[in-house]
């Protein structure tokens, strides 16, 4: 029988998603993308795509089969020109909240999958306040998925219930889970990935998906505290809970310090890595609370406002 | 110490230690969410992975550490003051009362200080050397005999006490010698000494300030001797009684106690001496001066004490003034109240002998009868002999059948022992010497005595020839058991069978004959007005005569401890415990009553001279001293094993805590 790094907290686990409290906060805040997107329906956002509301965007020469209706006949009266006057148009966000549910997001205490979990809940309420379309899943390598797509603060229940659904184990690759995701969905906005990173085949490949996808993506990076400073000693066999790799390890204060070199150097490369193709990269720690990396470090990152 | 077996066994701890963490049996599993990083961490370590290990692993180096200090300690490292080398040793260590003195630094006596030499020695001996220890003063104890246990000869060293006795090495040399020579004995009394070991050469260590007897014809042979001098180099303060006496030879001066004082030291000196008798200040000398090296006689007036004396007083002499060597600053003896012995004449008709008897002297020394020889027929001499009611029976030309139980006088007769032996009577007889060391001749001059004839005397092993003529031994003295037979080869008035008498010597004319009688009383008789005894020397057996034949007797020492004797088939008692100066008392178990006291007293000149000897004779041999003091030897490994236990401490600590370096 094997020890388990970190151990898993069942009460932790058992912790609603959203606290009544951080719901209040919540709903004052907006997700913010850096890109204008096109959305599908109406929405409280400003939209690229120039449209019907009351805000003037510019003007560009009648061609024939133009709707009469938005001629501006005051120019028309005085240059002798046919205009078209054009409006912005407000539409809705795309919001994607993608989980990683491998087996390695069971550890740290609170439990780095019950910690994603939590942050998606509080990035998807933000984004159902606004109107937005949002859209939670789980890392998948299945070409379909059954993750619904919800708009407005009433559907807060319906997107709790599918979070609190969701089930840890599925052990695919990042770079399969992403593929698949961006042959499903083609629409843009903010995508949200909230994974550890822990994937032997790298992440590379799998963002440059995202990255096509022309996304604004955010990377959230969860590692537990006994992943970033390891409390072990001794002499240990230890064991991949995913792939069952074993690695020996003779504990010394040298080895620990040249492995959070190792990892301090991962995570400097993923930011390097994020950082060179415009997303935004955050660690955390899942001892660092959902609501104050909602409200203060993300409000920095400018996903939230 | 280890044997072969037990250094392989320890040499293979290191490896197997190194074996056993490399094969790693018991490795704690642990999951983890990835072993991603920790493979990434450690890909460089498997690059030498070995030394990486090696270097890493702070435990495996401590316990090969501690492995390593184990082994070192099994090694018994000591800092080794003198490397003895060769196989045998022998420790010879003077254990006489010489060693005693505190001349040394710190005040430590020269006993102490050869019993510390040798235990250095015994500390730098290789583990296959031998050793054994003698332990001498005027007979040899072999303390442990040849062993390799050095813990046992350190017991055995420690066991060796201080004696008052006097010091002769020859004993010891022999002992020593008889293990290391091929062919010799170390007991040359026994005849069932068989020699078990080779005979080896061996390395003799003498712990001694030299004082010890002559040894002559005496060759060490195999031994190869080294003389270690114990004492200060400087010649030590003392100043010692070595004779004490007490005698009332002159009888207008009346009773008299004298005393030898010797200063042994290179100054002069100046010292109290008091007497003491009964334990209370009798008489004192203040600044009593001796040069150096010289001994001065020294006189008290005992006059007076012995009118009235009842019973035996204690007299105590005593050097007031401290010096490194106090065993010789007292001396003991016994003023005995006046006692006659009972002589019994056996004579036909010796006016000489009767005139003499008659006068006053010998009338206070002793009570004489005298008889005819045919006394010896009747039972009342029978029992009287037997019983020993006499201290001495002369037999002038006559001889008992059986022996009694006392001191004899033969005058022109044999005694009844075919140890005696008197050849044909010859004449002329001319006196050429008489052994006037003797207490029987003491004053005895015979230049100007006639002898007409006189029979050569042979007699028992051990007899003392007094008096010789130029044809052989004509007056001898020898021993019977306890008892003394003074034979004289000629008689003084010849009897013939028709009743003439022949003068065969004009003896009786002499002063020299009333002298002769006096010392037979006092000598053979016991007799004398006091007895002046100086008792013995500690370490010498007493032999005790009681005043009546008793069952058995209590001898108390000095201290108080007590010792009940048996009687001898002589009726005499045989004491060997007079270990210690000082007054001892004889008390008859029958009537519980003190029949006699002895002093023991040191005595010796020798001992008393406290000059180290550099050098030292032994046979024809010269054994110079060699003073170079043996470093100590330290022993290292009680420092490593507690080290080790440090290690093992931190090594718990560092396994428990996680203490990174």
């Amino acid at each position: 029988m094997s020890k388990v790094l970190g151990g898993i907290s069942e009460s932790k686990k058992n912790e609603p998603l959203l606290a009544p409290e951080l719901l209040s906060q919540l709903e004052r805040l907006e997700l913010v993308s850096r890109k204008i997107f096109r959305g599908r329906m109406k929405g409280e956002r400003r939209s690229k795509r120039k449209g019907q509301s009351v805000e003037f965007a510019d003007f560009r020469n009648y061609v024939a089969g133009d709707d009469l209706r938005f001629i501006d006949w005051n120019m028309y009266a005085r240059l002798d020109k046919l205009f078209l006057k054009l409006f912005m148009e407000e539409e809705d966000l795309h919001f994607y909240a993608l989980i990683d549910g491998s087996s390695s997001m069971e550890f740290g205490d609170p439990n780095k999958f019950h910690y994603a979990k939590q942050l998606a809940a509080a990035l998807g309420y933000i984004g159902l306040c606004r109107a937005d379309r949002v859209k939670v899943e789980l890392l998948d390598a299945s070409p379909t998925s059954d993750a619904p797509v919800l708009r407005g603060k009433a559907n807060l229940w319906r997107m709790l219930q599918y979070l609190e659904g969701l089930q840890s184990g599925n052990n695919c690759t990042l770079n399969e889970a992403m593929k698949s995701f961006a042959l499903r969905n083609s629409g843009k906005g903010i995508l949200v990935l909230i994974t550890d990173l822990m994937d032997k085949s790298g992440y590379e490949s799998a963002l440059r998906y995202l990255v096509a996808r022309n996304l604004d993506v955010y990377l959230i990076h969860v590692l537990s505290q006994p992943e970033i400073d390891p409390d072990i000693n001794g002499d240990l066999r230890l064991l991949d809970c995913e792939d069952g790799d074993e690695a020996e390890i003779s504990v010394s204060q040298r080895l620990i310090d040249r492995y959070r070199q190792t990892l301090a150097t991962y995570i400097e490369q993923a930011r390097e890595f994020c950082a060179r193709r415009g997303i935004v990269y955050m660690m955390t720690s899942t001892e660092r609370p959902v609501d104050r990396l909602v409200s203060r470090y993300l409000r920095q990152r400018g996903l939230v406002r | 110490m280890l044997g072969p077996i037990g250094w392989i066994i320890l040499g293979l701890v290191p490896p197997l230690i190194l074996m056993l963490y490399f094969l790693k049996l018991r490795r704690t599993p642990l999951e983890v969410p990835s072993t991603y990083l920790w493979t990434k961490t450690i890909e460089d370590l498997h690059v030498n992975s070995i030394w990486q290990r090696l270097r890493n692993s702070l435990l495996l180096l401590l316990q090969l550490l501690l492995a390593l200090l184990l082994i070192l300690a099994c090694l018994g490292p000591g800092c080794q003051g003198q490397k003895l080398s060769g196989d045998r040793f022998i420790h010879l260590i003077d254990q006489s009362a010489s060693m005693s003195a505190t001349d040394l630094p710190n005040g430590q006596t020269r006993l102490e200080f050869a019993k510390q030499e040798v235990a250095k020695l015994i500390d730098s001996m290789d583990s296959e050397d031998t050793a054994m220890i003698i332990s001498f003063s005027d007979r040899a104890n072999v303390k442990q005999s040849y062993t390799r246990n050095r813990s046992l000869l350190k017991r055995k060293l420690a066991e060796i006490k201080q004696t008052q006795r006097g010091s002769d090495i020859s004993e010891a040399l022999l002992a020593a010698s008889g293990l290391a020579n091929p062919g010799r004995t170390s007991d040359r009394e026994s005849e069932r000494d068989v020699q078990v070991a080779d005979a080896l050469a061996a390395r003799l260590f003498i712990f001694s300030d030299g004082a010890v007897k002559e040894v002559a014809n005496f060759s060490l042979g195999n031994l190869v001797p080294e003389y270690r001098p114990v004492g200060a180099f400087d010649i030590p303060n003392n100043v010692g009684i070595t004779a004490f006496a007490i005698s009332d030879d002159l009888d207008t001066v009346g009773l008299q106690a004298f005393a030898q004082i010797q200063n042994s030291d290179d100054e002069n000196h100046s010292v109290d001496v008091e007497l003491y008798v009964n334990d209370e200040l009798h008489d004192l000398q203040d600044d009593f001066e001796i040069e150096a090296g010289d001994t001065r006689g020294i006189s008290f007036d005992l006059g007076g004490l012995l009118d009235g004396l009842e019973s035996s007083v204690p007299v105590r002499l005593e050097i007031k003034d401290s010096d490194v060597y106090s065993l010789d600053n007292v001396a003991y003896g016994i003023i005995e109240p006046p006692s006659q012995s009972r002589v019994l004449i056996l004579t036909r008709n010796n006016p000489y002998l009767q005139f003499v008897f008659e006068t006053d002297r010998l009338k206070k020394l002793a009570e004489v009868e005298f008889k005819e020889p045919d006394f010896l027929k009747t039972k009342e001499y029978q029992d009287n002999a037997i019983l020993g009611i006499y201290d001495c029976v002369i037999f002038d030309q006559c001889a008992p059948e059986k022996m009694p139980e006392c001191n004899t006088v033969f005058i022109g007769s044999l005694p009844t022992s075919e140890e005696w032996q008197a050849s044909e009577k010859q004449f002329p007889t001319l006196v050429v010497d008489t052994d006037n060391s003797h207490p029987l001749m003491y004053n005895i001059q015979m230049g100007n005595v006639l002898i007409i004839e006189s029979s050569q005397l042979t007699g028992p092993k051990g007899m003392v020839a007094l008096m010789e003529s130029t044809s052989g031994t004509i007056m001898g003295v020898g021993p019977r058991g306890g008892f003394e037979d003074l034979v004289i080869g000629f008689p003084i008035i010849e009897y013939s069978d028709q009743g003439d008498e022949t003068h065969n010597s004009d003896w009786p004319n002499h002063l020299s004959f009333p002298l002769f009688m006096q010392n037979v009383v006092i000598g053979l008789g016991g007799g004398s007005r006091f007895d002046s005894t100086q008792g013995t020397q500690p370490g010498k057996l007493v032999n005790i005569k009681t005043r009546m034949p008793t069952s058995s007797v209590e001898v108390r020492d000095p201290v108080g401890d007590t010792i009940e004797l048996r009687p001898r088939a002589d009726r005499s008692f045989v004491y060997g415990n007079a270990e210690s100066t000082g007054i001892y008392s004889v008390i008859d178990k029958e009537s519980e009553l003190q029949d006699q006291v002895f002093p023991v007293n040191l005595m010796d000149s020798r001992e008393s001279n406290l000059a180290v000897r550099e050098n030292l004779e032994i046979g024809y041999d010269e054994i110079i001293g060699s003073v170079e003091s043996i470093p100590e030897t330290k022993q290292y490994w009680p420092w490593l094993v507690l080290i080790c236990l440090f290690v093992l401490i931190m090594e718990w600590f560092i396994y428990n805590r996680r203490v990174f370096i």
